[in-house]
């Protein structure tokens, strides 16, 4: 074994939190905060991304997604990733500490001690720093992979001045598009859109590795003007700025004409040649680096000199509370960092704001839609259920072709939609014992083919309850296994409820991969009608 | 940098080319690794783009050439076997080649699936998982070879399937989480076969799920529990989800796994839990519990998530659930439950 290339000699790196002694804090996200850490067997610095699962909206899979993209990188310009462990209801990843900070916080700091007029960063700077991204871009990319999340924010530096990309995060996210299984929260809107390319705003088609060539593009512009374009304006509207105005440049953020006239020819060219809309136009990672301006590019030492003199431009601040205890650190709005108690921690603004974002189907719905006219299946033959498929003119009024309500009750009044022994007496009443003639029920969904259906069948109160009929329905594999409680839940508010005669609920599977929901068109919702004979 | 260019080898001297050196990794010394270890990585690369890239080009069948010499020169197993050796780029490059030939197939024959089918190259990558350096690279082939029928129930039908229990937990969560989409794969994706597997290693199977559904890892908790709620909503397994809800025990941890402190976890639960309530045939046992807790349960329940309105399906199931504990009845004893009881002690 002798012969196994371990990248590191030393002690493997633990994964117990008592071996880590927590520093200060270097970052904070949303649901998650990075802290400087001290990792006790190794004697090394480190730097730990504790993400809060409980308040965190990303399912475990995408995390590991994220996870195993980091793993899978060896690369002098990307982040290192060491281990990853749970901590109780966080998830602890540990990574290269990078004591310079990110990109983004230079900049600041620059531009707080005013240099920030006529540009934050000089093009030697600017060309060092960004050349070693793209080496680490040209690294992603080679082996299958899109950051999709490059920004000054993302860029870190070291304290002998090496630039690392950082980040996966939004990697998996944008990816896998919208989760349909029952979890609430979908990602629409990762962050804000300032650095999004054209193709991934438009998510009509797919896009690739192109798209980080934009955001490059942008990052350039931030790392000479401190900001990215459209900073200001709202996500919405960046979007609308970014799909309708030609590509931003330099001069994009600058309140006066010449404020950065400074930089050359050959920047500007640079920038223009990566936001170009048409990502076919813009040059891969690798083609960039022969672009004439890296060739102003310096080394590390230059970028330790220029940039690290002053000192790090976040010095960790200690955490009030005991780290590892839950809560959650927030800034204030000093600038310091706080922990707040779980009884006090409501859901986050953004968090409510990504629930509705993910759940408007009905804002969705256009009015006008029409049912599609589907491909006639097979009916179920077991004279217990029908199935008809649901055709146009069955919308407004009754199919001509679907069996008359009368024989269909017939059948299943023979044979009841109902276990063998139905005990009576374990379920709930059904219904009033006035009204005791059987339902004729009409479910319309669509199938696992989504083609739409209605199937008829009856209730017979005091015989049936919505627990047996939606289980059998389930069984003859008319309904998805996930729906069944939520259409006996329907089922039920139909039987006790005389007047309604009609309901339309939302299921737990979902609609198909590329299926928008849609009550009206019945994508991810279902149908339930009384049939008055 | 060796004298003769990498690039100059044919693809059946790249094979060839592997097939020798790669066993040798393993016994070479540090200057000598060095170089085989070098070229060895170049040429799996190189390999890789020749797999790859023909299947572009319409009519070409250097692809499926390829493929065929790597099945029939037992490449697979070289590449499997020696996986801890190869270097970091060169394993991506491995997981890449053997995940391609998988996916190739002749008429209705997948010959990789075929020949690992009658190797134990399936449980070589499974006992991957115990090696930090290649778990991951294990679990994206394995991910592969679960597509295959055979293949998954080559895995079913061995106790070291169970090994997978002690792998979704161990402490690296990147290893304990890929260990987990696996297992998972191997249980949602062929449904009529693991449904029979599950309805014949039922006691087996749920006794060691227990255990993840109790672990001490709240990521452990929560993937098992809403795994479970998934295998047990499918109705390819109506007949393991009867049994289930029928178990006295599952309803306990249910209603426990409703009181934890995480909400997610609370959530998954109540996923579970639903199914028991929405039973029509409650045995006994299950009743008797429902009952002694009818009043906790109901006043639980309406206080249970209130901030999820925006939810249509959860709060439909919420209400029912409350208005079907509400509406109990005692069962009246009857034999047959009294025969079924006896059967399940």
């Amino acid at each position: 074994m002798a012969a196994v290339a371990t990248a590191d000699s030393g002690v493997s790196w633990p994964n117990d939190k008592d071996d880590y002694e927590l520093l200060g804090v270097i970052g904070a996200g949303a649901t998650a905060v990075v802290q400087a850490a001290h990792c006790k067997p190794r004697n090394e610095k480190v730097a730990i991304k504790r993400i809060n699962l409980e308040k965190c909206n990303t399912t475990v899979e995408e995390l590991l997604k994220e996870i195993r993209a980091m793993s899978q990188c060896k690369h002098e310009n990307v982040v290192c990733y060491y281990t990853s462990f749970v901590v109780k209801d966080e998830l602890w990843v540990v990574m290269k500490l990078c004591g310079g900070g990110s990109m983004l916080d230079i900049i600041k700091m620059r531009m707080r001690a005013g240099y920030g007029k006529t540009g934050v960063l000089d093009e030697a700077c600017i060309a060092t720093i960004l050349k070693e991204v793209l080496k680490g871009l040209e690294y992603f990319h080679a082996s299958g992979q899109i950051h999709r999340d490059i920004k000054a924010g993302n860029i870190l530096i070291s304290d002998d001045g090496a630039v690392f990309v950082a980040d996966f995060g939004v990697s998996a996210w944008l990816a896998t598009g919208k989760d349909l299984t029952r979890d609430a929260v979908r990602h629409t809107f990762v962050g804000t859109p300032c650095w999004m390319a054209p193709e991934v705003m438009e998510q009509v088609t797919g896009y690739d590795f192109k798209a980080d060539i934009w955001s490059f593009g942008i990052t350039a512009i931030e790392l000479a003007t401190g900001t990215a374009p459209y900073h200001k304006f709202p996500p919405m509207k960046v979007l609308m700025l970014t799909l309708q105005n030609e590509p931003p440049t330099l001069d994009t953020n600058a309140e006066d004409k010449d404020q950065y006239k400074g930089y050359s020819k050959i920047f500007r060219k640079m920038i223009s040649d990566c936001l170009k809309k048409d990502p076919e136009k813009r040059p891969t990672a690798k083609q960039l680096l022969k672009h004439e301006f890296f060739k102003k590019a310096k080394d590390k030492a230059y970028l330790q000199k220029t940039l690290l003199a002053e000192g790090p431009p976040v010095k960790g601040q200690k955490v009030k509370r005991v780290p590892g205890s839950s809560g959650r650190l927030h800034k204030t709005e000093d600038g310091g960092w706080e922990w707040s108690d779980e009884e006090m921690d409501k859901e986050s603004e953004a968090g409510r704001l990504a629930m509705a974002e993910g759940r408007s189907p009905r804002v969705r719905a256009s009015p006008d839609q029409i049912l599609e006219v589907p491909i006639p299946s097979t009916s179920v033959d077991d004279g217990k259920v029908e199935m008809i498929p649901a055709s146009e003119e069955a919308t407004g009024k009754q199919a001509s072709n679907a069996v008359p309500p009368s024989s269909a009750a017939a059948a299943a009044s023979e044979t009841p939609v109902s276990e063998p022994e139905p005990s009576v007496s374990t379920a709930a009443t059904p219904a009033p014992a006035t009204d005791l003639k059987p339902r004729n029920l009409v479910l319309r969904l669509r199938n696992e083919k989504r083609d739409l259906n209605d199937i008829r069948f009856d209730f017979n109160p005091g015989v049936d309850t919505s627990d047996s009929v939606s289980r059998e329905l389930v069984e003859a594999g008319l309904v998805d296994g996930r729906d069944m409680v939520v259409v006996a839940a329907n089922l039920q508010k139909m039987v006790d409820k005389t007047d309604l005669t009609n309901i339309t609920f939302a299921l737990n599977s979902g609609c198909g991969p590329n299926e928008a929901p849609d009550d009206k068109a019945l994508i991810g919702f279902a149908q339930l009608t009384i049939n008055e004979s | 940098m060796p004298l003769f260019s990498s690039k100059s080898k044919t693809p059946h001297e790249a094979v060839r080319y592997l097939n020798d050196m790669i066993p040798s990794l393993k016994n070479s010394k540090e200057k000598e690794h060095k170089k085989i270890s070098e070229e060895v990585t170049k040429t799996l690369h190189i390999l890789k783009t020749q797999l790859y890239g023909s299947q572009e080009q319409e009519g070409s069948d250097l692809g499926a050439q390829i493929s065929a010499e790597i099945v029939t020169s037992d490449m697979l197993h070289v590449l499997i076997e020696n996986l801890a050796y190869i270097d970091f780029e060169g394993r991506k490059d491995v997981v890449a080649i053997v995940n391609n030939v998988l996916r190739r197939q002749i008429g209705v024959r997948t010959p990789a699936a075929e020949a690992i089918s009658r190797s134990d190259l399936i449980f070589l990558l499974i006992n991957g998982y115990e090696n930090q350096e290649i778990a991951l690279n294990c679990g994206m082939m394995l991910r592969e070879c679960a597509r295959h029928l055979v293949l998954v129930t080559q895995i079913l039908n061995n106790a070291r399937f169970y090994k997978f229990f002690e792998y979704v937990e161990v402490s690296t969560f990147d290893i304990a989480s890929d260990a987990f989409s696996t297992f998972k794969e191997l249980l949602t994706r062929h449904k009529v076969d693991v449904a029979t597997f599950l309805e014949q290693q039922y006691d087996p199977f749920f006794t060691h799920y227990q255990s993840l559904l109790n672990s001490e890892n709240y990521v452990t908790r929560r993937q098992a529990l809403k795994l479970l709620g998934e295998l047990l909503l499918d109705r390819f397994n109506f007949t393991v989800m009867n049994r289930y809800i029928s178990q006295p025990e599952n309803l306990k941890l249910m209603m426990n796994l409703l009181r934890e402190k995480s909400k997610n976890i609370q959530f998954e639960a109540f996923h579970v839990f639903k199914i028991f309530v929405a039973n029509p045939n409650k045995p006994k046992p299950i009743m008797d519990i429902l009952l002694r807790n009818r009043e906790r349960l109901v006043d639980f329940l309406t206080k249970f998530h209130t901030e999820r309105s925006e939810d249509e399906q959860f709060n439909d199931e919420k209400s029912y659930l409350i208005k079907q504990i509400k509406e109990l009845k005692p069962v009246e004893e009857n034999v047959s439950y009294q025969i079924k009881e006896e059967n399940m002690s």
